[in-house]
């Protein structure tokens, strides 16, 4: 407890100083042109690093990979080609330019200004409000989760008391200065997971044996996981079984391709003066991918090791079944006490800025968006400081309620549903209207619209995992899913995006262009 | 391979240090690169900032 206490006053008074500091830096305009409040790379990289990484990634992928096993490290590939490259280099440097150009501060804001239409930014902005608190709570589910291993106290306890931790924070500043909060942020989780990675390598006798030894266990899998299509810890599911197309594309597509959708992410691009500092940034965000969700999917799949030597079971046995429970008992088992209260620490330096983030989003979804834009047609009033804070305070207490009534093993599932819905919802319209003149406000409308009701569709009728969960399938048709094998199993955003990206071609190659003095205004500096 | 049972696997965990190596060398290649803005950006960059201002004050 001593540890505990002593690294979480250091780490809350440093995010406290830097909060503070980067508030302060944003208070003038002058600061900002004489200064030129340059973003350095390093501190861009690790504040979209820790945005983009969260206890998500570590608790609950680090979870299913020990589930799944090395499968996952599919994921880290798409975590760097396409959460890093890919967003950065074709989407971030023209986010920057499209933004400035259209003065758009919300991802919501940089669609509804291109297409000139205020129920895109309106129902952008009601996606993020509506279903964004389900990431949020997946976030706080994660740190929860160690906190009643850690402490041994009651889960909904550990939720409810780091809820209100997190609730302070952003209330009482949390969300300004967030770039400086969330670079200090990533720093720790990157030290602290390269420990955990190097003492576990070390430990399972390097990286070649560590695999050996995990290839071993493979006789000791379940009889029905087996039968699912898993083929050991060190193999992919076997090709077309219901497992290989949940573990592809769910939780590997779902978060690998839809992190192009999330908005607090985007948003960080137009943060940046110029593309140098994007391109500078770029090596550095790859490195905190590959040191944060790299390490945690691989220490995640080498648990099973460690739990067999020690308990002779794996690790889904050691936490009867409870994914999420498995990175926190195998920190708190084989780890130092002091080094468990720095790894606690870390969660915490990993939801705080990610949650900070999310509620930043979530709060301006409401204000800027839904109510300025969609509901005043454009006018600002002095109620929208109100109208942001209601917005977030609904967002915690939607957070809360949330929280509460998931089921256990929830978190990547929870993660891989926002990145899925927000991928099949905005990738096109946010693909086209960087890259496209052509593209019509009728062609994003559909698209938009397209994407996010075939996903709650394909969801509540032929996806199993959550039509099953629901029972609006098996109401209304006597099955839990209207689609046998393999559909059942295949993620809604592996069908809804690309019927999005031909619905959004169709509808905009048979109605009218945006006005020319928007897209002039647009691509002025593209 | 590296110690695991399937190729694909293998090709995954490659990929994923590939990617990384691609990513420093691009940022190395561009690092003195995209400083040249077009004209008017800079009056862009105070008006977009002063509007972000007003709108991180509008936050708690």
């Amino acid at each position: 407890m001593f540890y505990l206490i002593t690294f979480t006053f250091v780490y809350l008074a440093i995010t406290v100083y830097f909060s503070y500091l980067g508030y302060k830096k944003t208070t003038t305009v002058s600061d900002y042109l004489l200064a030129g409040r340059q973003v350095h790379p390093v501190v861009m990289a690790l504040s979209y690093g820790s945005t983009y990484i969260s206890t998500s990634a570590v608790i609950g992928f680090g979870g299913i990979s020990a589930l799944y096993g090395f499968s996952l490290t599919w994921l880290t590939f798409l975590n760097i080609l396409v959460g890093v490259w890919i967003a950065f280099v074709v989407f971030g440097k023209r986010t920057r330019k499209m933004g400035k150009a259209l003065d758009a501060h919300t991802f919501p804001e940089l669609l509804g200004r291109r297409y000139e239409s205020r129920f895109i930014q309106g129902f952008a902005g009601f996606v993020i409000l509506v279903f964004m608190p389900l990431y949020t709570a997946a976030v706080l589910i994660g740190i929860s989760r160690f906190i009643e291993v850690y402490m041994k106290i009651p889960f909904s306890t550990a939720f409810l008391a780091f809820l209100l931790i997190t609730a302070c924070y952003v209330i009482w500043g949390g969300l300004k200065g967030v770039l400086y909060t969330s670079a200090f942020q990533g720093v720790i989780m990157v030290v602290v997971m390269i420990g955990i990675g190097v003492s576990t390598y070390s430990s399972v006798g390097g990286i070649v044996p560590g695999h050996a030894a995990l290839s071993k266990l493979t006789y000791l899998l379940p009889e029905n996981l087996k039968a699912m299509g898993h083929s050991g810890f060190t193999s992919m599911p076997t090709g077309g079984s219901s497992l290989w197309w949940y573990v592809i594309t769910t939780m590997i597509m779902g978060v690998g391709i839809g992190v192009i959708g999330q908005p607090q992410l985007s948003v960080r691009f137009m943060t940046l003066k110029s593309d140098r500092e994007l391109n500078r940034s770029i090596p550095f965000t790859a490195l905190f991918i590959i040191f944060t969700t790299g390490i945690a999917f691989a220490v995640g799949a080498l648990t099973n090791v460690f739990f067999y030597g020690r308990f002779g079971q794996l690790s889904i046995q050691a936490v009867s079944g409870n994914v999420d429970k498995i990175i926190p008992l195998f920190i708190d088992i084989f780890y130092p006490q002091w080094f468990v209260a720095l790894f606690l620490v870390t969660l915490m330096a990993a939801a705080m800025s990610a949650n900070s983030s999310q509620f930043h989003a979530i709060g301006t979804s409401l204000s800027r968006d839904i109510f300025e834009q969609a509901l005043l047609r454009g006018r600002s009033v002095a109620e929208t400081t109100i109208v942001t804070r209601v917005g977030i305070v609904f967002s915690i207490f939607a957070t809360l309620i949330i929280g509460l009534l998931l089921p256990e093993s929830i978190v990547a599932i929870a993660t891989a549903f926002f990145f899925s819905l927000c991928g099949a919802t905005f990738i096109p319209a946010y693909l086209f209207a960087l890259y496209w003149k052509r593209a019509t406000k009728a062609g994003a409308k559909a698209s938009i619209l397209c994407g996010f009701f075939l996903s709650l569709l394909w969801m509540l009728l032929v996806h199993e995992q959550e039509s099953k969960a629901i029972g609006l399938a098996r109401y209304l048709f006597s099955s839990d899913s209207l689609l046998g094998h393999p559909w059942n199993m295949i993620d809604p955003q592996v069908i809804a995006l690309p019927v999005s990206f031909v619905v959004f071609c169709a509808v905009s190659y048979f109605s009218q262009p945006v006005k020319t003095e928007t897209i002039e205004s647009a691509f002025r500096h593209i | 391979m590296l110690g695991f049972s399937d190729t694909w696997v293998f090709i995954g965990y490659a990929l994923t240090v590939c990617c990384t190596l691609f990513c420093l060398a691009y940022g190395i290649i561009n690092w003195r690169k995209g400083i040249t803005e077009k004209d008017g950006d800079y009056r862009e960059e105070i008006r977009w900032e002063k509007e972000e201002i007003e709108l991180i004050e509008k936050l708690p």
